[in-house]
């Protein structure tokens, strides 16, 4: 991989490219799928080649091949060029903020004791057609939905910035949705768990009890009533905080999406946007999340602080939008795969713990709610004007201080910088975790990123139903 | 170059000398440019070329769907002898019969735009540069935030072990969005419209730059209302983006058979008011979702789902349409590469109303005209229940707009909604992505706000 990696950048460096960067990449993903006891799918999905980046007056050109032989290698770096002159140099490069480049050399592994792909296929539908014709055995269990998916994705970055990096990331694991019905109620909940690593993980955890508590999770749910629309009081879990930093807020910290003037972040750099209490970081290698060592263009991916005790303090970035805005670079550069060219994507993004016990959280709240994301739907924001909707799981309201009954159905909706100056309680607490069967989309491109952070208390969250 | 028609025909044979009972070669060659501006000029140019294949393999009741991206006739074989390898080892799926028997073509127009399909580049360029100055001339407080083009040409052959040869058919995509933002005095709005048809015959830039101008100024000093119930329209878009998030997925089949949709046991049953009929539509003209055959084969039609407000048929591909014993609707969607078909909509058209819009929002005195949201695609499509964030709206009483509202939660069940709530639909459609939908005025809408 290494030698084709770097016979490209030579090849686009002799053909006057200034700056580029290539990536060498072969992705596998397998799935199984079992829906309602019948297996729906069982397949094993690949894409592998080279892509290079190239590097014109603030203006990207690129081009990719999965074919490896001279012939398509150098058409590659033509096109690469001639779509980064269509452009032309719009920003001429001494208008270009010049930045420190560090570059970066090393190879980082998952560590594995089994490969899932040596692992026999009977055994995996075995094990994922159990768990999910056992789901429908389930009284007040009418559908259920199981997959089972590993990916890996093994690649070899070289610039001409001096990187020369190697990723080679494992992730395993099992997803289940149950529909359940109560008299006229119909509800369903998704949940997943996913490791790093390879197929050990499939057999040491209890996937049983873990379907299980999701099927009886979705009985209670159809039996749970729903909430009044209004706005209240609420503690939020690890889980939900992770997706609403990750849409609501990081989102918006990206730089491209600052350049452009899209994101409600773009003049408040130094400024206090949250509440004292509340740090954000972008992190590539962290407990629980998705390993991103390194990034798609070479630049070592490490902690990036966003908001240091309330004040936003840095953005994401890729060395376009470095470049760009005058910041540095942060190793933010990240592409679904060879197929499409790097943007500025988050890595593991988190909110940091704070000093306070969990239960203290709950403490002084007369009539609140208690937001879950375990069964949570996702979210959406407008992030120019930092709107964002969510939702969530199924939620227990808080009476006197502790969470009492389950409700179904919410939705929150708000400001996120409202949101966040709303923040006065933050946990000691810490989880993050990531999706092999999912992660973000933008652009049309899908990474696998990581989330997560404390238990916080919100002082108003306009909530709906669904 | 691997010559498509000649691989497909080959590939069938291939599979069946490995030991397949049935083989479905499935195509995509997909070439697309795109370009993003935004107010500082175009930022970036892509050009993206994929060719990719499914290859879907019977053995008795055991099936399986590979699929790859390839670059090579060696790439196809390979996957062909992968897909032989594993449909042998794959658990028997009771509800299989057979790969789609009866493929053929419906007459289509207005799929194919020469002039998409050139992908002018300098055209497109020239095209953004004119639309970034527009905002500006219409409000000085408005800018074009983002201006985006993306110009496709899609190819898809598809054989199976009943058709004589390869099937194949191409059709072109654009897609136009426009984001305007409005800033006065600390106070921001903004709005983004879009194209996205087969061809540019009903491109109108002006009239997307002008709207998202609008609406931008208007949205300048919104603000949430109090909780409570309130009649509301719900403008063309956010109509198709709840249709598309709680009935699309109801009227699959699939869904119904497993359990997961309202609409299970409800076929000829009055699901929605009299008023409403929706049409889908395989073969429309200049709708994105039109094409000759779905995505196995099976000639697209077009078929009345609700009729007068009683529903009146799913949506099928080939396998669902065997368990129920019907024929496929030609509703078959593939999902992505190694995916097995589904159903899903293909185009869906409302029929509108009588009154126009304007008469709507006087007559009812006391209104919320809902523009735009986000988050509708969270709702729950397993009972119906809507859940939205209003992110663009106009309050208006008796006939006058008093405030721009945004930031509440809109709450409902899309069966109320559409049935005893139901006040009226507008004269006016808009197109919508794969959908042709009016507005709809509907009362006793559940919003959370202050």
């Amino acid at each position: 991989m290494l030698e084709i990696a770097e016979k490209v950048l030579n090849m686009a460096l002799g053909k006057g490219a200034r700056d580029a960067v290539v990536r060498v990449q072969y992705k596998t993903y397998e799935s199984i799928v079992f829906d309602n006891g019948v297996m729906r799918s069982c397949s094993i999905s690949r894409v592998s080649g080279v892509s290079l980046t190239v590097y014109v007056g603030g203006v990207v050109g690129y081009s990719y091949t999965s074919v490896l032989d001279d012939r398509a290698l150098a058409r590659t770096v033509e096109e690469a060029l001639a779509i980064a002159r269509t452009v032309g140099e719009r920003v001429p490069e001494q208008e270009l903020k010049s930045i420190e480049l560090r570059s970066a050399r090393g190879v980082y592994r998952t560590d594995y004791k089994v490969d899932p792909l040596s692992v026999d296929l009977d055994t995996k539908t075995k094990l994922i057609g159990t768990l999910n014709s056992e789901s429908m055995k389930k009284e007040g269990i009418v559908s259920a939905f199981t997959r089972y998916g590993f990916e890996r994705d093994k690649k070899v970055v070289v610039s001409s910035f001096g990187s020369n990096v190697g990723v080679d990331v494992m992730a395993i694991g099992v997803a289940h949705t149950a529909v359940a019905r109560h008299g006229e109620v119909v509800e369903r909940v998704y949940d997943q768990k996913t490791f790093i690593g390879g197929y050990e993980y499939i057999d040491s955890f209890d996937w049983a009890s873990f379907v299980d508590d999701i099927n009886n999770l979705a009985i209670k749910t159809s039996q749970a009533p729903t909430i009044t629309p209004g706005t209240y009081e609420v503690v939020v879990d690890s889980e939900l905080v992770g997706l609403l930093l990750h849409e609501a807020f990081g989102h918006a910290s990206e730089g491209d999406i600052v350049y452009a003037e899209l994101s409600v972040l773009r003049d408040k750099m130094g400024r206090k946007i949250a509440s004292d209490i509340v740090t954000i970081v972008d992190e590539g290698l962290v407990q629980g999340g998705y390993p991103v060592p390194y990034d798609d263009e070479g630049v070592k991916k490490e902690r990036t602080y966003v908001v240091k005790d309330g004040v936003l303090v840095g953005f994401l970035h890729s060395i376009c939008t470095a470049r760009k805005l005058g910041q540095s670079v942060t190793g933010n550069a990240r592409a679904q795969d060879i197929t499409f060219n790097p943007i500025v994507r988050q890595t593991n993004f988190y909110m940091m713990p704070g000093d306070a016990e969990v239960e203290e959280l709950f403490e002084g709240i007369e009539y609140g709610l208690y937001l879950r994301g375990r069964g949570a739907g996702g979210g959406q924001v407008d992030t120019s004007m930092g709107t964002f909707t969510f939702g969530v799981g199924p939620s227990y309201v808080i009476r006197n201080g502790e969470a009492a009954e389950l409700v179904r159905g919410v939705i929150v909706s708000g400001n996120i910088l409202k949101t966040l100056m709303d923040v006065d309680m933050v946990g000691k607490d810490l989880s993050i975790s990531t999706s092999v069967f999912g992660g973000c989309g933008k652009d049309g491109q899908m990474v696998r990123v990581g989330g997560g952070g404390p238990h916080v208390r919100i002082k108003k969250v306009v909530v709906g139903t669904r | 170059m691997i010559d498509v028609e000649r691989i497909v025909e080959k590939g069938i044979k291939t599979a069946e000398g490995l030991g397949a009972s049935e083989a479905e070669i499935h195509v995509v060659e997909n070439s697309s440019v795109s370009i993003v501006a935004t107010r500082r000029g175009i930022e970036s140019v892509g050009r993206r070329s994929l060719l990719t294949v499914d290859v879907r393999v019977s053995l008795g009741k055991r099936v399986t769907v590979q699929g790859a991206v390839v670059s090579s006739e060696k790439d196809v074989l390979d996957l062909i002898e992968r897909a032989v390898s594993i449909v042998k080892v794959v658990p028997e799926d009771p509800n299989w019969v057979s790969l789609p028997r009866n493929c053929g073509y419906t007459p289509t127009s207005g799929i194919v735009d020469n002039k998409v399909k050139n992908m002018d580049t300098e055209y497109y360029k020239s095209l953004i540069v004119d639309v970034l100055q527009k905002p500006g001339h219409i409000d000085k407080r408005a800018f074009a935030s983002e201006v985006s083009v993306e110009a496709g040409t899609l190819r898809r052959w598809i054989g199976n072990s009943y058709t004589s040869s390869a099937m194949t058919y191409e059709k072109t995509s654009f897609f136009f969005g426009v984001a305007v933002k409005a800033v006065e005095e600390g106070y921001e709005g903004s709005y983004h419209s879009f194209y996205l048809a087969p061809t540019l015959k009903e491109f109108d830039p002006d009239h997307l730059v002008e709207k998202s101008t609008t609406l931008a100024v208007a949205s300048l000093r919104a603000k949430p209302i109090d909780t409570g119930r309130y009649t509301v329209v719900l403008a063309p878009r956010v109509l198709a983006a709840v249709l598309r998030a709680l009935l699309v997925p109801a009227i699959r089949a699939d869904q119904v058979q497993k359990n997961r949709s309202p609409l299970a046991k409800k076929l000829f049953d009055k699901i929605f008011a009299e008023s409403i009929t929706i049409v889908d539509d395989g073969a429309a003209p200049n709708m994105i979702g039109s094409a000759p055959f779905d995505d196995e084969g099976i000639p697209t039609k077009r078929k009345t789902v609700v009729d007068k407000g009683a529903l009146l048929t799913y949506l099928y591909d080939t396998y669902t349409a065997y368990i129920d014993n019907q024929e496929s609707t030609g509703n078959a969607f593939r999902a992505g590469l190694g995916v097995p078909p589904a159903p899903n909509a293909s185009n869906m058209i409302v029929i509108p109303g009588t009154d126009p819009l304007e008469t709507i929002i006087r007559d009812v005195k006391d209104v919320i005209v809902v523009h735009a949201t986000i988050g509708e695609w969270l709702s729950n499509p397993v009972n119906g229940n809507l859940g939205a964030t209003i992110t663009n709206a106009i309050y208006y009483k008796n006939g006058e707009s008093v405030q721009a509202v945004k930031g509440v939660a809109l709450s409902g069940n899309i069966y109320s909604m559409l049935a005893e709530d139901l006040v009226t639909l507008s004269r006016e459609v808009e197109l919508v992505g794969n959908m042709l939908v009016p507005s709809v005025c509907i009362r006793n809408v559940s919003i959370a706000g202050r």
